[in-house]
This record gives C-alpha cells, structure tokens and sequence, in this order.
C-alpha cells in the first residue's frame, strides 16, 4: 500500500524531483566512470606507478561523497519543503509520523535507488570512453570497449549509500519531530529581510578586495619561494582569495541592488521595478547560498583549469625531458672507453642505432659548461636536427630553458666576446641555439650550455662524462632499472683519465626515455583526471544547489507573477522577467569565479606560457575549461528555467 | 449619470457533458459611473466567478460584458493584458501585495507598468498615501504592517492610476472588526470623495451596507436587487438581513 503510495507520489512530485534525480544520476555516473577507469586492470599495467591514479580518485571520491551528502541534504529539506502541507495532511487523517517518515523514505530511495542504477549504466558508458581517453593520451592502440568493474561498482554503492544515507537521516529526524502546525503554515511564514548599512557594506567590500589582493600577492610570493614555504603562501592565498570571493558575493549582490533601486529613472522603468524585488528578495534569502556556490566554482575552474593544463603542459614538455631514448651521465673524470662496456650491456637487450659519448667539459673561471661542436653536432644528429657550423674562433651558446634566455641575449650582446687560453672567440651568425636537448643533466647541467670548436674544447678538461644513444624502436621501460643495476655491479669497471682523482660523491644519472614517457605520463593522468572529476562533480553540485534554491521559491513566485499578471502585465512581458530573474540568479555566483578564472588562464599565459613548448596550450585549455563549465551550467540554466516557466506561467494554475 | 459596466445575460459553465455545472445561468445588469455597487451571495452562488468574468480573468460561456462600451468577450488574449492595467483595479481578500516591495513601490507598480514618467510616481505615490492615511508607512515591507494598513495600500494600488472599475473580491475578508470598519470607510471615501465606481463582492451584510446597492446571488442567478436610496446605514443594514433571512430558505425548507 504504501509503496503504491509511495511510486504515485512520485509521478505526481516528478517536476521536483527531476534535478534531484539528474544530479544524484551524474554524481554516480561520474563516480562509477572514474573509479572504474581507476581500478582498470588495462590502465594499472600501462606505468610502475599508475596506483597513484587509484590513489587520488578514490581521495576524491570521499571528498565528492562529503559534499554530495550536503547538497542532498539540501535537496531533500527543499523537497520536504514543498511537500508539508500534505504531509500535514497525512498526519491530520490519523497517519502516525512515523509512517510518514517511512514513506518519504521510501519515495527517496526509490529516487536513490534509480538513479544510483541509470548512474552506473552511464557511468560505464563513460567509463569506456576515459578509459579510451587515457589509452589515447599514453600512445597505446586502443577502441571503444565497454567493461563493468564490480569493484569500482561496490566502491561507488559504498560512497552513494554513506551520502544518501547521511540526507535521509537528516530528513527523517525533521519529519519524526516536526509539529502539524507547522508543517500546515510554514509556507505562510513571512520572509524577512536583514539589512545592512551602506557603509557597512562598503567596508566588507573594500576588505574582501584587500583580502583578494593580498591572496594574489601571496601567489606570487609562492612562485618564486623554492622551499616547503611555497604551500605556506599557497594555503594563505587560497584562504584569502576564496574568503574575499565569499564576502564579495555576498556584498557586491546587495550594493548593486541597493544602487539601482536608488536610480528612480531604472528603478521605474517598465517592469524593472517588479524585478528589483524580485532579485531583492533572493538576494537576501539565498545570498549566503549564492556566495557559497560562488566558492566552489572558483574551485572547480581553478582546478579543472590547472588540473588540463598541467596534465596537458607535462605531455607537451615531455620531448624536453626525454629527448634521448637512453643516456648515461656520470660526474666524473672517466676515459671515453668507460663507457664502451655500457653500450655493450645495452646491444645485449636492444639494437643501438647510434651512440655519442662525450665530455662536458669546465670553463675556467666560468659558470657554464662546455660542448665540442662535433659532439654537439652528434647529438644533434641523434635528435634528427640539422648539424650547425661555425668558424674556427667562434662560439654559440646553447639554451632550452626559457627562463636564463634574457640574461644570455642581454650578456651576449653586452660582451660578444669570450677569452679561452689566451685567444678571443666571438660569438657566432646565430649565437643561441634553443631546441630541446636537455640540459640538466645530458647537454649540460645548468640548463644551458658553450659550444666551442673541437680544438678549444680539447684543451679544457673534461670532468664529467656523457652517454646517449638512439635505440631501435625507442627500447623499453625496464632498461633503466636494468643499466643501474649494471651500473651498481660491479661488472662495470670505470677508467678514470690520467692523473685526476675521483670526486668524494659522484653523481649518476640514467635516462631511459621509455620509462620517462610512461611514468611522467602517470602524474600527468592523475593530475588532470583528479581535477576533472573533482571539477565537474563541484560544478554538478553548485548548479543543482542553485536549482534548488531557485525552485524552492516557486510559490511565492507563482503569487507574485499572479499579482502583475492582474495588474496587466502581458504575458510574454511576464516570460521575460522570469528569464531575467533566473538568468541573475544563476549570473550572480559566476562573477567572480568567470574573473578569476579568465586572471588565472592570463596569468598562467604570462607566467608559464613561454616554458610550455606547444604554442597556445594554456589559451587551449583554458577556453576547454570554460566551455566544459558552460555546458554543464547552461544544461542546468535551461532546465530550472524550463520548469520554472512551466509552473509560473501556466495559466491554469493561477 | 454614464453607464460604466454593463452585463449581457452572461452565462457561465463548468464542465462537459453529462457533468456541467452552472455557475452563472443567465445573469444581465448595470453600474453606472461613481456608482458603489454590493454583491452577496452564499458560497456557491456564482459571486465570485462573476467577479472573475468581469475582470477578464475568467471567460463567459455566454453573453457580454461592456466596460465602457468596450465589449470584454471579444478582447483577444494580447489585449487583456493592456485593458486590465488600464481599466480594472483590483482589491483582494488577501491584499496580494508583493512582500518584496515596500508598501510605496507596491503602490508605484501599477504606475510603472502603466509607464507613468519616472519623475511624476513618487509624487502621486505620496498624494494617494495621504488621502488613504498610510503615508508614514511607505517605507515598510508589508510583513512589517498590520492587516488594515495592507489593505488600505492594496486600495491606494487599485486606484492611483484612476481605473474605470475598481472590483474588490472579499476586501475585508481577513481583517478584524476594527480594520473592517476603516478599511470601509475609506472604500467609501473613494467612492463618494474620488469619484470610483466600484464592485465590491461579499458574503458580509455589514461590509455590503457600506455600498449604495446591492445585488444578491442565488444559485447563478439574482435572486434579488435592493438601494440604499435616502436610507441610513442601519437601515439599509437591516433590509440586507432581511434579504439575507428570505434568501436563508423557508419553513418548508426545513426537513
């Protein structure tokens, strides 16, 4: 009986629980598609530490339960809102409150249970396409293939029961002890306005900017702090931007309304006065609300934003990082011939293309390092870029690293000479070379490097050593653990040149680009897929909050449209300040995280833009960030406007 | 004197098939200009769907409705909305103001929708406010006044933009003795100071001896018509029981 009751209600609430029902189905359906590709066998063999994956969605899954179970509880005290007076009604014709609670229970997971089950179907759905996502972004073949995980199922029914759960004890612990009285006249309830003075107000604001500025100086600070100190100004920034993004919103709403009723000429405009009350009143009942939604989607475009473009900035950097299938660096004075027994070690498990070992040698009395120009013209080759050639007294200076390029230029020009042994070199046609070499460990160490010609060079000593070699086929990841083993046996016996003494500790590197690719790979999966996930579910969950808190004052709504509708005002006139009144509410929350986050993508530009070797990456990212966020606004946008059109201007009702 | 309102054996039906009800059978009067016009009835009797006929809200299944010669049943959807804010004001039992204005810009919204300049609301605002005696309450919301004064400021916002008609649903229907009576007296200054026609629809003999006649409703039809004339308020009151007792029912009724 009641379970009839139970599925009828439900028909007959459809209108209310339709958001409901859409953000529980995309919070699950996100949830399952995330865990799933985070317990995905096909994903956890592609890289050593492709746990970490595992690691941070399941953190984030918690932290999406824990705010989930907020906007539920929201969700169903709105529900129960609407529904009172019949609830009233069910206790006044004998019903025991109780059996109330019972079947509102029963309604909700009913709603729960649904949408926990289409949320699943459409989180496997997506599932297979992030895992085709992430085959994609790791060069491995791939298609579209649908898989269930019956772990990543249990682990999402675990994390959707403990949020829906936490609501619904909320919800029936306000039924259980609420009086008849007022459940019958809640709705009668006046609403009553708090106002602030003007100065007031004034000052709150000028603080929140202070507070903002503050948190942006902080930012800056931290950028340039090389310490554990930078997480120190980090946290502060945060807290004060996101403080002030929070005072603001909830001050600046109330100034410009406050300003506009002041200007009678607008304030008297056609209907604009019926408006002002209208965004009035929402203003001060949800301004708490509207700000709080503001918070979190400064957080969900910072961190999708962040979470793209860093994910997307680490692959484009890679052939930086790794442009040398293998390479063996060992600060050391060693004989050439130290290296022979490494690259026969290495042609015993893959075929070497082509090798170069060679010196980095030390300038006297001079910061930087240097290259001969046959070395640095093999390398050159090995990196299929075209040798370069210079004069016998010439030199050029070669410089990947973004940030050392001003100082280089501004030297050179200043002094375009340099004295080596007693003779001048002047710098060559084109001084800089900028390609990609990597230069802090393999084509130098300081992030730049001096070619000089053959001759020069040969005079210098040579205290470190180098390996690269092209492998057939790019070799494989494990030929890095195997070369330190190698390295560490004992089988490699070293020759050091004659008359230099080994340093106290000697540093050695191993490169092996396959291993790289695979592994940094990982970071860049967990980091952009966590912000993500974490981003479009805040996003989810602050649209749905504004729905609500929009729909929760249709009835006073529907009287109030009732009221100009009798006074005269046309109905299409009645559509339009209805638009108008949705658009602001859900405009309002946007406009300080749309600001910052148009600072952040200029900022990240001007910062980073150049030491991101794919042109426009940020720029790319950050308008995907934007219309990701859009979309799912938009969607939210269209569906409360929809039903808030529906109810309000439905003549019938009226 | 003008005729201002004139209905046309108006009819009006719920339903379909073998389940109509007849909420107006066939109803046919007139109100002329400055004239304060009753109507009473039982619940049920069709008073208020009349009211909801008159004020375009609701359509009638038969007859006409003349406001000033303008033929309210021929008034096609786009225009109601235009003939409303220039020719009706409204005064409801629950006072329909909007909470999220003050009680000076529930009265400036009629102007604003009727496109008065800007510079002139606030002006006519003030000047109604003094005559209906809520001047010093302009500044509040109306949770912050009593039920008398929301009333008072739905009259001032039925007519500051001087309506033709003026239908009042039940004015005094929420309001305590005491606000009843002011709120009556200020309907009737409005009447005999400003000039207003008004229809004034209840079920309350003493709120209908304040107007100058009174039509009552039985059963969809008007059972019966009576004047004020040359008559006091107390008299009138009495010949309005009188109605009321015959419409009551009979002995023979009694079962």
């Amino acid at each position: 009986m009641y379970a009839k009751l139970a599925l009828r209600n439900i028909r007959r609430s459809l209108r209310d629980y339709i958001i409901y029902f859409i953000t529980l189905t995309l919070t699950s359906a996100l949830m399952y598609a995330f865990l799933a590709l985070g317990f995905s066998p096909d994903v956890l063999v592609m890289a050593e530490n492709m746990s970490m994956l595992t690691t941070g969605i399941l953190l984030m899954s918690a932290l999406v339960a824990f705010m989930s179970s907020f906007v539920i509880g929201y969700a169903i005290r709105f529900m129960l809102g609407r529904r009172k007076k019949e609830f009233a009604t069910y206790e006044l014709i004998g019903m025991e409150a109780k059996t109330v609670r019972n079947l509102f229970l029963a309604e909700n997971s009913i709603i729960g249970t649904g949408s926990f089950l289409l949320g699943s179907l459409v989180g496997t759905g997506l599932s297979g396409l992030l895992n085709q996502v992430v085959k994609n972004i790791f060069e491995v073949p791939h298609a579209y293939q649908v898989s269930f995980s019956l772990q990543a199922w249990a682990t999402t029914f675990l994390f959707f029961s403990l949020m829906y759960g936490f609501g619904m004890f909320r919800a029936a612990k306000i039924i259980r002890y609420q009086k008849v009285i007022d459940l019958l006249y809640d709705n009668r309830k006046n609403e009553e306005y708090c106002f602030k003075s003007f100065h007031h107000s004034l000052l709150v604001v000028l603080l929140s900017i202070a507070a903002m500025v503050t948190g942006l100086i902080l930012l800056g600070r931290m950028l340039q702090v090389q310490t554990n100190e930078a997480f120190l100004y980090l946290g502060g920034a945060c807290l004060l931007i996101l403080v002030g993004v929070y005072k603001l919103h909830r001050q600046i709403p109330l100034l410009l309304h406050r300003f506009a009723k002041r200007n009678l000429r607008h304030k008297y405009k056609e209907e604009n006065l019926f408006f002002l009350g209208q965004i009035g009143r929402r203003i001060h009942s949800a301004g708490r609300t509207m700000a709080a939604v503001a918070i979190l989607l400064t957080i969900s475009l910072a961190t999708m934003f962040v979470g793209l473009t860093m994910g997307a900035g680490y692959k484009a950097n890679m052939k930086a990082y790794y442009p040398y299938d293998a390479g063996v660096a060992i600060d050391a004075p060693l004989e050439i011939s130290s290296m022979d027994s490494i690259v026969s070690f290495v042609e015993e498990y893959c075929r070497i293309e082509d090798s170069v070992t060679y010196y980095l040698y030390t300038v006297p009395e001079k910061s930087i390092e240097a290259l001969s120009l046959s070395d640095y013209n093999h390398l050159r080759e090995i990196l299929r870029l075209s040798p370069v050639s210079m004069g016998d007294n010439e030199f050029l200076v070669h410089c990947d690293t973004w940030n050392y390029m001003d100082e280089i230029r501004q030297g050179l020009k200043q002094q375009p000479e340099i004295t080596l042994n007693g003779r001048t070199l002047t710098a060559a046609q084109t001084p800089i070379r900028i390609e990609p070499m990597e230069q802090y460990q393999m084509a130098g160490t300081k992030g730049y490097v001096l070619v000089l010609p053959d001759e020069e060079a040969s005079q210098l000593t040579g205290e470190k050593i180098r390996l690269v070699m092209k492998l057939e086929d790019g070799g494989y990841p494990k030929l890095k653990s195997d070369l330190k083993q190698f390295l560490n046996s004992g089988k490699w016996q070293p020759e050091l040149q004659s008359g230099k003494q080994l340093p106290e500790k000697v540093t050695m590197g191993v490169t092996v680009k396959a291993w790289g690719v695979a592994n940094s790979l990982t970071g860049f999966t967990a980091i952009s897929f966590c912000g993500l996930y974490l981003s479009i579910i805040f996003i989810v969950l602050s649209c749905s909050v504004l729905a609500f808190e929009q729909l929760s004052a249709i009835d006073k709504n529907q009287k109030n449209y009732a009221v100009i509708d009798r006074l005269g005002v046309p109905s299409r006139r009645q559509a339009s300040l209805l638009r108008r009144e949705v658009s602001t509410v859900f405009l309002i929350p946007l406009l300080f995280p749309i600001l910052l986050t148009i600072l952040l993508i200029a900022g990240a530009q001007f910062f980073f833009g150049e030491a991101i070797l794919q042109e426009g990456l940020i720029l790319f990212y950050g308008l995907v960030t934007i219309l990701i966020f859009c979309a799912i606004y938009l969607t939210y946008f269209c569906a409360t406007l929809f039903l808030f059109r529906r109810v309000i201007l439905r003549p019938s009702i009226r | 004197m003008k005729e201002i309102l004139k209905l046309d054996h108006i009819q009006k039906y719920y339903g379909n098939g073998g389940n109509v009800t007849k909420a107006i059978q066939d109803i046919s009067f007139s109100v002329q200009e400055r004239e304060f016009l009753g109507i009473m009835g039982a619940s049920g009797s069709g008073k208020t769907t009349l009211l909801n006929c008159i004020s375009t809200i609701d359509t009638v299944s038969a007859g006409h409705i003349y406001l000033d010669g303008t033929d309210v049943t021929e008034i096609n959807q786009k225009q109601i909305a235009r003939f409303r804010r220039e020719n009706l004001g409204f005064v409801f039992q629950d006072f329909n103001l909007l909470d999220t204005l003050t009680i000076s810009e529930n009265i400036a919204l009629v102007l604003t929708i009727n496109k008065i300049p800007a510079g002139e609301i606030d002006g006519r605002v003030w000047e109604m406010a003094e005559k209906l005696n809520i001047a010093d309450i302009l500044d509040k919301y109306p949770y912050q006044v009593s039920g008398g004064q929301k009333q008072r400021c739905a009259c001032a916002r039925a007519i500051i933009n001087s309506p033709k008609l003026i239908l009042a649903d039940e004015p005094t229907g929420a309001l305590d003795s005491h606000s009843s009576q002011m709120l009556l007296s200020t309907i009737r200054s409005i009447n005999e100071d400003l000039g207003a026609t008004i229809l004034m629809v209840t079920h309350d003999a003493f709120s209908a001896s304040y107007s100058n006649r009174i039509l009552f409703l039985r059963d969809g039809t008007i059972f019966k018509e009576i004047r004020k004339g040359g008559d006091s308020r107390r008299t009138f009151f009495e010949k309005i029981l009188d109605v009321l007792t015959a419409m009551g029912g009979g002995v023979s009724d009694v079962r």
